[in-house]
């Protein structure tokens, strides 16, 4: 049996393309917005400025980066999309957001030709963690709302938890925790 | 009185799903989609395996057939294109069906009492009762406790 041809979803308004970052996290492929991202680097080239950190209330961050004198929660963005724990090379440090995300690599830079609406069935925690759908390469794919890696509210949870400094082996090693 | 008549005789999709026979309104189906590649990504919504791209719309797909049987009917790769209701809102999903449906009339009956919550009537198909699927109800029993889903789609 044939798979029928697969078509471009049609936007229902036209909207301009907007350059994203595709990136995989557990095999996973996801978009962000590119002016999202301040800076993108290795997990081992920063290790020297990790500081360990324990919050059983969030447990998807386990350490903090300093950056430019403010400090950067790390979301390890396995356990932020529930997927299989990997061991990510790549810190994506985000803008406007003192959070940084451990991802697994980078595919490629591109353009989006359009972000859909997420359809109104999905509405668990998806409908934080994402702006909407894109259509790239015949893949659907979904574009990350830089604001769904911690709320508010778990911002104010980590703010009352101190960190000690960690060693560079404890940063490499985060991918396996 | 033929109208009164009509009123009361609708269509009905006859589908197999999970080994059943079950009857669908015809006035929420679509249309019965051809196999098309199923995109899954990571969320916690019930009964989801992901969304198809069809007649340009990103629709989302429910595996209906994990539902009624607790095995996965996503290798029926046909889907059968059903409307939901939300608040403010309609939303066209698919499910996956082995392709082979019938249109049928009739009038449907009240719900047995030993039914499944998820039936809401019967109709008589041929010589046969079939049950027909709340397919809202399904859904909103598998609502809670919802895990990841990220099966397909991957690099």
């Amino acid at each position: 049996m044939k798979i029928a041809a697969q078509e471009a979803p049609r936007p229902k308004r036209a909207r301009a393309s907007e350059p994203a970052i595709v990136f995989t996290v557990s095999r996973q492929l996801f978009a962000i917005a590119a002016d999202a991202v301040q800076e993108i680097r290795s997990t081992d080239s920063i290790a020297g400025a990790a500081s360990e950190f324990e919050s059983a209330d969030v447990p998807k961050v386990r350490h903090t980066i300093e950056r430019v004198h403010r400090q950067y929660y790390v979301v390890n963005a396995c356990t932020h999309f529930r997927l299989r724990v990997t061991r990510p090379t790549l810190v994506l440090i985000l803008r406007q957001l003192r959070v940084a995300v451990l991802v697994d690599r980078i595919e490629r830079m591109t353009e989006l030709p359009a972000v859909y609406d997420l359809p109104l069935a999905f509405s668990g925690d998806e409908r934080h963690w994402y702006r909407g759908l894109t259509y790239l390469n015949d893949h659907v794919i979904p574009v990350v709302d830089p604001r769904g890696f911690l709320t508010p509210e778990d911002f104010r949870r980590l703010e009352g938890v101190p960190t000690v400094v960690a060693n560079a082996h404890e940063w490499e090693g985060a991918a396996s925790q | 009185m033929i109208g009164l008549e009509n009123a009361q005789r609708d269509s009905f999709v006859l589908l197999q799903l999970a080994g059943k026979k079950l009857a669908l309104p015809a006035k929420i189906v679509a249309e019965l989609a051809p196999p098309v590649r199923l995109h899954s990504f990571p969320h916690t919504s019930a009964l989801l395996a992901g969304v198809i791209v069809r007649r340009g719309r990103i629709l989302p797909v429910y595996d209906v057939g994990k539902a009624l049987s607790g095995k996965s009917a996503l290798a029926h790769r046909f889907y059968l294109v059903a409307r939901r209701e939300f608040d403010n809102a309609a939303e066209m999903s698919a499910i996956p069906v082995d392709g082979e449906c019938e249109l049928v009339t009739g009038q449907m009956g009240a719900r047995p009492g030993d039914a499944a919550p998820y039936i809401c009537g019967e109709i008589v198909a041929g010589s046969e009762a079939v049950g027909v699927l709340d397919l809202e109800a399904l859904i909103q029993m598998h609502s809670k406790g919802a895990t990841s889903h990220a099966t397909e789609a991957r690099v």
